[in-house]
């Protein structure tokens, strides 16, 4: 059995404002395991993005509070760190990369020094030898040593990812998040971005959590995949579980939904109605409101997750009735 | 059945923009024409002038060189004024319904501002009757009819945009990328609308978008741009059974396709990326970064569409 890098329990996580209290998390549960890499799929307003902040500890507070749950890297409790174990952890054990590479970079700071710049906070070489070192990372993520001198501006997208690689991985960690990394690139640039991911992740026996809205990618790079709705996971299991015996309802919806799995000219089956507003959850399962297969019984309690054997994990109440099916599954 | 009636036509399709750099391509020398009632999707990545495409054609820009044919009118000159009132009949829908919405207008205003600008109906009522309507079928709850587009999820919003294209009965709508901004399972509804309203209302339609997976659900012919110029065209079915420019290959390859444990076809890596659409030289303008590539192909010229088989066109040297 392998080592569990991540372990998140019952993590709750709210943004108290004046408006009211947005439930972001509601009790989420998940794990990570050494060397492998967990797809955290889910709509917009899912959490997705609350998730990878608390696990570095930098969700926004106020007005974000971490109500309850623990958060354990490595087998320590991130959210019992102080600041400084926080800041050594930061960079040095997990690593995360964001969505906008042009956001995340310093437009007056050249490539280089950038990379430099997170190596010498960590550990105490002079500008020279990181500079040295810099070169080295950009050359492993497939761009010419010579540009170290050049700013962001002077990038495409698809090479100022490779940069922001270049930068998170510069201290070796051994955990990275990976907030929707390739969203903003044209596919062929996401493609050579994931397969850049795929095999610095495998040569550097990294783990990784990758969020990502693209059941797509999903298959293409991870091993797991955990499926987020309204704060909560509502199925988890390995990439073969999930995608060949679904279990979920809105799992099931998102496939449904999507386009190229279809011939041409079927009508897609939308999920009906919108994600619930955060500040008011509906009682009982989130998903009973869209839910195709709903029944009295959820909407009075919330799913705990059940195993359904292997390391396939899903919260629904359907599943009380042992001959219970979806869909997707029913003729094979 | 009846005969087969062309909508809009387009010959030589040229759009340069002066830089400090020189001619940038943006769209060079494109031709197509559709089928009134039928889909045509543009395809292609980023810069590779689709967007520009379905603006000039729309005389939002104008263009360089080229003729523009709608329903066997050439507009290519028409003044602002004469395309003004063929605004009717030809409408767009922005990818970004965030941005396209003026956020001080209530829902009610921004459905009902096209009417009142081409002044299709005059009394009040008329117009608010009207509006609602638009709502029902683009399936806005009325409700909403005082409601501001910030109160609104994306989504609806998108929604609004295709109720006021649809404010003036147009014939033909160029949709570009208009479900990018939106989640799957919102998307599909979206996907859905429109298909339902060219359905009933026979309505023509560009799509222009990134995502090869949206316009197989979409389109019956689909065309390919790579810097300015149709590298690929045919029916749907056929570019997809049978993709045979290299770049159509690539960009069909590298969609992650979301399936897991079954035989899934290897993946065919582009490398290099978009090379600058800035004086560009009479040569294949995928050259550097084909596989496939040959010294037919060092040597020029600039190859343009050739048809290789009934309705399916490629531009490339090594593939006819």
């Amino acid at each position: 059995m392998s080592e569990k890098i991540l372990e998140i329990k019952d993590l709750v996580v709210h943004f108290e404002t004046d408006d009211g209290c947005v439930k972001a998390i509601n009790g989420l549960t998940l794990s990570v395991g050494k060397e492998k890499t967990l797809g955290l799929v889910g709509e917009t307003g899912a959490g997705k993005t609350t998730t990878a902040l608390s696990i570095l500890n930098l969700v926004p507070s106020p007005p974000g509070v971490i109500k309850g749950g623990s958060i354990e890297l490595d087998g320590k409790d991130v959210l019992q760190m102080s600041d400084k174990e926080l800041e050594h952890m930061r960079g040095n054990d997990v690593a995360m990369i964001f969505q906008d590479p042009m956001t995340a970079l310093n437009p007056v700071l050249t490539v280089g020094e950038q990379i430099a710049e997170s190596i010498m906070l960590h550990e105490h070489i002079s500008m020279k030898d990181a500079f040295e070192r810099a070169k080295e990372m950009l050359k492993m993520v497939g761009i010419a040593e010579s540009r170290a001198y050049d700013y962001p501006h002077q990038f495409s997208g698809g090479m100022r990812q490779r940069v922001v690689i270049a930068i998170a991985l510069a201290c070796q960690p051994n955990f990275l998040i990976a907030d929707e990394p390739t969203t903003a690139l044209d596919v062929t640039i996401q493609a050579q971005v994931l397969d850049l991911m795929k095999e610095l992740i495998e040569k550097n026996h990294m783990s990784m959590l990758l969020i990502t809205h693209d059941l797509g990618v999903v298959a293409e790079v991870c091993n797991d995949v955990a499926v987020m709705y309204a704060g909560r996971i509502v199925e988890i299991g390995s990439t073969e579980e999930v995608f060949n015996s679904t279990r979920h309802p809105y799992t099931e919806g998102l496939f449904d939904s999507l386009p190229n799995l279809k011939e041409q000219g079927e009508e897609l089956v939308p999920i009906k109605g919108m994600m619930p507003d955060p500040m008011r959850l509906p009682e009982g399962c989130t998903f009973a409101p869209r839910c195709p297969y709903a029944t009295e019984a959820c909407t009075q309690t919330v799913p705990e997750l059940r195993k359904m054997g292997g390391t396939h994990f899903v919260a629904c109440h359907a599943y009380d009735d042992p001959s219970f099916r979806l869909r997707r599954n029913a003729n094979g | 059945m009846a005969e087969k009636k062309i909508i809009l036509e387009v010959q030589n399709l040229t759009k340069y923009f002066d830089t400090p750099k020189g001619k940038l391509h943006a769209v060079d020398g494109v031709n197509f024409q559709i089928e009134e009632g039928k889909t045509l999707g543009i395809v292609g990545e980023s810069g590779c002038g689709k967007s520009t495409t379905g603006r000039t054609l729309l005389k939002l820009l104008e263009p360089t060189a080229g003729t523009i044919l709608f329903n066997g009118e050439d507009i290519t000159h028409y003044s602002r004024a004469r395309m003004r009132k063929m605004r009717t009949q030809m409408q767009m829908i922005f990818q970004d319904p965030f941005s396209s919405l003026d956020p001080r207008q209530s829902i009610m205003q921004l459905i009902s501002e096209p009417i009142k600008e081409h002044k299709l109906l005059k009394s009040k009522a008329e117009i608010e009757k009207r509006t609602l309507e638009l709502m029902d079928i683009v399936g806005l709850a009325r409700r909403f009819v005082n409601s501001y587009p910030h109160e609104l999820d994306g989504g609806r919003r998108q929604r609004i945009g295709i109720a006021r294209a649809l404010a003036v009965n147009p014939k033909l709508i160029v949709c570009d990328e208009p479900v990018s901004a939106l989640d799957v399972s919102i998307q599909a509804q979206i996907l859905n609308l429109l298909k339902q309203l060219q359905r009933d209302m026979g309505l023509t339609y560009i799509f222009i978008t990134h995502d090869l997976s949206v316009v197989k659900y979409f389109a019956d012919d689909i065309a390919v741009m790579y810097l300015g110029q149709m590298v690929e065209k045919a029916p749907s079915a056929e570019i997809f059974e049978k993709p045979t420019h290299p770049y159509t290959q690539a960009l069909l390859s590298a969609i992650p396709i979301p399936v897991v444990g079954k035989d899934k076809p290897p993946r065919k890596l582009l490398r290099g990326e978009i090379t600058s659409p800035v004086n560009l030289p009479d040569q294949c303008r995928f050259l550097k970064r084909c596989d496939a590539c040959q010294q037919c192909c060092q040597d020029g010229p600039n190859p343009q569409l050739v048809e290789i088989s009934p309705n399916h066109f490629v531009a490339c040297h090594i593939a006819k």
